[in-house]
């Protein structure tokens, strides 16, 4: 890629081409800064970059067991969230990392060890506090082991999610993760393959957690039994672990990367032909959800601008040429040669967003793209979007919300205000304006909070879901224990 | 450990892998295009601590370091070069340049010690430059700059992209080799702005076509006359020129090296605008060069080069208006800002007290804690900092551990580390309170005072002063800060062309600065200007003087003309004498052509009498004490003849000279400035030249004549002893 790079600016591409080169740690700051300095922003980007730069920990990491390199990546994740908190997909995807990598290693035990599992599963609180080293390290580093470990790190993080999220969670956010654990450590015992919920039988698209490619890698590891060979083993295994767990972050990069047409592909069962569609701002997403749908039926479609901070990206959008500032910096190869609604035959109407509730009446259906989605059904999405959504309610019109299962996060904020940003003010009113510059106070939010209520259907790379099931898709992607693992002060 | 060892290693592995594909991908890209160096890295220059007036906190600190919104201000600054993908930094250090060190060794960006750095070098050079023309000669002789190179102020803060510029000028550079320069600036409107200079206005005379600049002059806020000298050529060979005085010079310069060697060759170049810039733009005919400009109208730029601009910028970060350079980014690791509604940026382990009120745009560091009751808006706060209870804080800047007691009042000053505050005091707007500085409890802090513990160096000996308790208190510790008596390493550093001083008569300007600054330029004036001179006068004898006659006559008429206060127009004329080190004679030419200029215009454009235009321009309060004490000195019969003189040349062209001087004389002999002896040799001088005598000189004294035939005759009268002593002196 010689000529992807106009000037000197760094921004993801040079990030993913310095990662080839650069020293780990040096990396990890490079990110760091970059997600300060915002030169990395939104969702996506930020998700390839933490996926990316993960991969790399786990290759250079030189592990002798599991649970060193959860702390290592937590302790890495825990920098790139205090870097920019505000992008949560930072989160998410060492969520799903640590997710990943607890499952792998569960998987490799449950070979290992299938026929003295069960006195291990006995004893192991005992040992876990009374063993040496090489139990011990063992016991801590898998779930199964550890049911101590479990009930407490569940603790903090189920009373926060109860006390935040008053309807949906609170039945099964109690009481799940301790079923799972005992549901999965039975499934360790059998040595079968983990299927956490009855969620990823019915999925269409295979989940990274649910599908288990070590079980052909590791099966020789396992053979010696006692305490003196689980050293070696373990040594052993982690070499295949190693793979795994790179294999497993690489699946949830090709995820990133599929994402939109994995969304697009359910674009034809919501929208029907001479629908009018209201669609906000210039999301990748909900463009290419749009074009699928574009290629059996006609509708039409009204973008809403969002001045002042995506404008120029949603004209560029329609109109179909790459805006000058975004293509450079945000250079995904795709999303450059989307080609515009209006290509693929559809009539597009740009219109202001003081002009929403107007038009709404003749509205069929709103399609939002967001930035990240809490775990209670709530979003968060470009300024504007919560007006969008109210306007619709009025009047009673469908709130669809394409988004990619990445941005779907744990976290469950004390305020929303805490999520939002407040950018340059420059974008509303000119710094030459002096007068102005001097006696105002001029807050430009970029992202709104849309409360669970307003929204009626989310579509992620998963399917069609109400607000009120994102809990059990969060559940089924994240670990109760890593749920916190930014916040040391809320694991024990 | 032995894991550090290898991972370092693999670093240095990767830096070489990394060094050799650039080689070879500059090669690669050499070999088609041999001006395309699009792939060789970026290099970039900090003058770290050249300019700025920041007395008395930049006595004991270098300037850069000194925070602003509680990041100090070299980090924005390397901020803004790694955005723009920098990678060889050379930080120049003046003063302070071990602090400077120490700071850049212990931060991430220092390379050999940080992994995390995103330059490649950074390399720190301690010169004994005292000016940026002396900085820019050394590194031309250093031979470290080989390609094209960005050219920054350690006191920048931007968040601008400068791909856009960069690509703009690598173009130009291409189509022709002359396009040495080009400098980014900054839109900030036509009318009044806060983070615009407010004593000098640069004004830049573009070709809007070719984005050149043509012509480059300053402006001061008092200059009397509003006229640029644009050579006519330049109109004849451009067909659009903008003149635009609305630009924010936020300093960044995008630099060939043949400006290193232009700075070279003019060993009297001392900073970059007024001199280089207007040197080089004029010597165009000469050397050919060309300088560009790229005018920016969004993102932020500006450079916190006084304290007004630090004022401004501090505001501009509280507003966001610099996002994502703003507290909350974090930018220094260790940092925790959240950004609450409202504007409200605080760090962990803030105690606020639950009825105090913390609250728009504010900024409060770590394990700082305020009192019951304690209002604050609009200000920053460091850390452990210690805000009692009842304490109201308005646009103030208090930086780390600083203490303030019970039921004090701030508003608008500076607090600096370390100073501790007693309760029920006030401190008044403008007040800066440097280092340490103990204020004990009921103190009024008068207005623009400048507080400071550091000690008073004075011919190389360190002196310790002792406090004063009329202004600190009883039980205090901290005098009043003078800069006139400060060292000459310290005035030196202050090199700049803000004026900020002439703002304190014009009452609207009534910012931290200038009343800041109100003797802090005059000893650097005086090097200034000279330099100034010898450049844009092309070396013309006395050149200096110039300027100072202009600063001198254009504050002088000014006060003339609000009625103001001379007592305050005294401090300030006699501020400009010392660092221009004028002569008597200077002072006595431009006091006489103030006054005339004045009268001249009364007479014009008021159509009164010259007599009564004489009356009212030497009526202004405190005017009559000004001239005795300034213009004629103790009494010296020359000194008055020599005043006479002055006034004399000076009414030759304007209207009604003849008239006006008549006017004038009558009024100086009533008031007593001038004794009638004066005036009677001052006659005999000119009628003796006699045909020697200008024309127009002996014109304009013909009214003269009938007050000075009454002098005679009411002399004759008074007695003969007076006068044939007097006559025995003018011989």
């Amino acid at each position: 890629m010689p000529s992807v790079q106009a000037g000197y600016a760094p921004n993801l591409g040079v990030f993913l081409k310095a990662l080839k080169t650069q020293q780990l740690e040096a990396s990890i700051e490079h990110l760091i800064s970059l997600l300060k300095r915002r030169q990395i922003r939104n969702s996506r980007p930020c998700a390839i970059a933490t996926a990316h730069l993960l991969l790399r920990v786990v290759a250079r990491f030189k592990w002798t067991d599991i649970g060193k390199l959860l702390q290592r990546i937590q302790e890495v994740g825990q920098r790139l969230v205090e870097a920019q908190p505000k992008e949560m997909v930072v989160g998410n995807i060492v969520r799903r990392v640590l997710g990943m990598i607890r499952d792998e290693a569960k998987e490799d035990r449950s070979e290992d060890m299938s026929d003295t599992a069960s006195i291990t599963q006995i004893d192991s609180p005992q040992r876990e506090t009374s063993d040496p080293a090489p139990l011990r390290t063992i016991g801590v580093s898998t779930a199964t082991a550890s049911p101590l470990r479990f009930g407490a790190s569940n603790a903090p993080g189920s009373t926060d999610t109860d006390s935040d999220d008053g309807s949906a969670r609170t039945p099964q956010g109690g009481h799940r993760p301790p079923l799972m654990t005992s549901h999965t450590s039975y499934a360790v015992l059998n040595g079968l393959p983990v299927q956490q919920s009855m969620f990823n039988l019915l999925s269409a698209t295979p989940s990274p957690l649910s599908t288990p490619p070590q079980q052909i890698d590791s099966p020789q590891a396992g053979s010696g039994i006692n305490a003196a060979s689980v050293a070696q083993r373990v040594a052993a295994s982690s070499k295949d672990l190693k793979a795994e767990v790179i294999s497993g972050i690489e699946e949830i990069i090709d995820e990133l990367d599929q994402v939109d047409d994995q969304m697009a592909g359910y674009a034809q069962e919501h929208i029907h032909s001479n629908e009018v569609i209201l669609t906000h701002s210039s999301s990748t997403s909900v463009q290419k959800f749009l074009l699928k749908a574009a290629e059996k039926r006609k509708f039409t479609v009204i973008v809403a601008e969002s001045y002042p901070n995506d404008h120029q990206a949603t004209h560029a959008a329609v109109t179909g040429s790459v805006a000058p500032d975004l293509g450079s910096s945000e250079d995904t190869s795709l999303e450059m040669f989307l080609k515009p609604l209006t290509a693929a035959g559809i009539t597009v109407v740009l219109t202001t967003d003081a002009a929403i509730f107007a038009i709404m009446s003749r509205v069929n259906k709103v399609i939002l793209a967001t930035h990240a989605v809490i775990a209670n059904g709530g979003l968060i999405a470009a300024a504007g979007a919560r007006i969008i959504a109210k306007a619709a309610k009025v009047h009673k019109i469908p709130v669809i919300v394409v988004s990619g299962v990445y941005k779907l996060s744990p976290e469950y904020p004390f305020e929303f205000e805490s999520l939002i940003e407040y950018g340059d003010p420059g974008r509303i009113v000119k710094y030459h304006d002096g007068n102005l510059v001097d006696n105002l106070e001029i807050d430009n939010p970029l992202y709104d909070y849309v409360p669970p209520d307003l929204v009626d259907l989310y579509i992620t790379n998963l399917g069609a879901h109400a607000p009120s099931y994102l809990y059990r898709i969060v559940a089924d992607h994240y670990k109760p224990e890593d749920i916190n693992f930014h916040k040391p002060e809320l694991q024990f | 450990m032995s894991h550090a060892h290898k991972s370092a290693k693999g670093a240095a592995g990767g830096e070489k892998g990394r060094g050799a594909s650039k080689g070879k991908r500059g090669a690669g890209a050499g070999a088609k295009k041999p001006e395309d160096d699009r792939e060789e890295s970026l290099q970039a220059v900090v003058l770290a601590d050249f300019e700025g007036h920041f007395s008395p906190f930049s006595q004991e600190k270098p300037k850069c370091l000194l925070p602003l919104a509680n990041t100090p201000l070299l980090e924005y600054t390397l901020e803004f070069l790694a955005m723009s993908g920098v990678a060889d930094i050379y930080i120049y250090c003046g003063a302070h340049s071990a602090e400077i060190e120490k700071y850049i060794q212990a931060s991430k960006w220092y390379p050999p010690l940080s992994p995390a750095s995103p330059f490649k070098s950074l390399e720190l050079v301690k010169s004994t430059a005292r000016s940026v023309g002396d900085a820019l000669r050394d590194l031309d002789a250093r031979d470290l700059i080989t390609r094209d190179f960005l050219l920054v102020h350690g006191d920048l803060v931007s968040n601008l992209p400068i791909d856009a510029a960069l690509a703009a000028h690598r173009a130009r550079r291409i189509a022709d080799k002359n396009a040495i320069m080009t400098m980014i600036l900054r839109t900030a409107g036509l009318g009044q702005h806060r983070t615009k200079s407010g004593g000098v206005t640069p004004v830049f005379v573009c070709d809007p076509t070719k984005n050149r600049c043509l012509h480059y002059e300053e402006m001061h806020a008092l200059q009397a006359n509003k006229y640029l000298n644009i050579d006519p050529d330049l109109l004849s060979d451009h067909a659009e020129m903008e003149i635009r005085t609305d630009l924010i010079d936020c300093g960044i310069d995008i630099c060939t090296p043949d400006v290193l060697a232009l700075w070279a060759e003019s060993f009297d170049y001392e900073v970059p605008r007024r001199h280089f810039l207007h040197g080089v733009l004029k010597d165009y005919e000469l050397n050919g060069k060309t300088i560009h400009t790229e005018i920016v109208e969004e993102h932020y730029a500006a450079r916190a080069f006084n304290l007004q601009s630090y004022e401004a910028i501090s505001k501009d970060v509280l507003g966001r208006w610099t996002y994502p350079l703003v507290p909350d980014s974090n930018l220094i690791s260790g940092q925790s800002y959240k950004f609450e509604r409202g504007g409200l940026c605080k760090e962990n382990g803030v105690m606020l007290a639950r009825t105090c009120k913390a609250g728009k745009r504010t900024v409060l560091g770590r394990d700082t804690s305020i009192g019951d009751g304690s209002t604050l808006t609009n200000s920053i706060v460091g850390r452990r900092c210690i805000i009692g209870k009842n304490v109201t804080i308005r646009d103030a800047y208090i930086w780390d551990d600083v203490v303030i007691g019970d039921g004090t009042t701030v508003h608008r000053a500076i607090i600096a580390h370390e100073a501790v505050i007693g309760s029920q005091c006030k401190i008044n707007p403008a007040t800066l309170i440097s280092y340490g500085v103990r204020i004990s409890d009921n103190t009024e802090v008068k207005e623009k005072s400048r507080i400071t513990r550091a000690k008073r160096i004075e011919d190389d000996v360190e002196e310790v002063v002792p406090s004063d308790p009329e202004i600190v208190g009883e039980g205090g510790k901290g005098y009043l800060f003078h800069e006139d008596d400060e060292d000459e390493d310290e005035s030196n550093e202050s090199f700049i062309y803000s004026t900020a001083h002439l703002n304190i008569s014009s009452e609207s300007i009534s910012t931290i600065t200038s009343s800041i600054s109100i003797g802090s330029p005059t000893t650097s004036r005086s090097r200034l200007s000279s330099f100034a001179g010898s450049i844009s006068d092309d070396g013309e004898a006395g050149s200096s003087n110039e300027n100072f006659h202009h600063d001198a006559v254009s504050g002088l008429l000014d006060t003339l003309k609000e009625n103001g206060d001379f007592d305050s127009a005294k401090l300030e004329f006699m501020g400009l004498r010392l660092s221009n080190d004028a002569t008597d004679h200077q002072i006595r030419r431009a006091i006489a052509v103030a006054f005339t200029k004045r009268i001249a215009q009364l007479v014009e454009q008021e159509k009164l009498e010259p007599s009564k235009a004489a009356a009212s321009a030497f009526g202004t309060s405190g005017a009559e004490n000004f001239l005795k004490t300034v213009a004629v000195g103790a009494g010296k019969e020359e000194d008055q003849i020599d005043f006479i003189h002055c006034l004399q040349k000076d009414l030759v062209h304007r209207n009604q000279g003849a008239m006006i001087l008549a006017a004038v004389c009558q009024r100086l002999y009533q008031m007593d400035v001038l004794e009638e002896d004066a005036f009677l040799r001052w006659w005999e001088e000119c009628e003796m030249l006699a045909e020697g005598e200008a024309e127009e000189m002996a014109r304009v004294r013909t009214k003269t004549k009938v007050f000075i035939d009454w002098l005679r005759e009411a002399e004759s009268e008074s007695g003969s002893e007076e006068d044939d002593e007097s006559e025995d002196e003018s011989d």
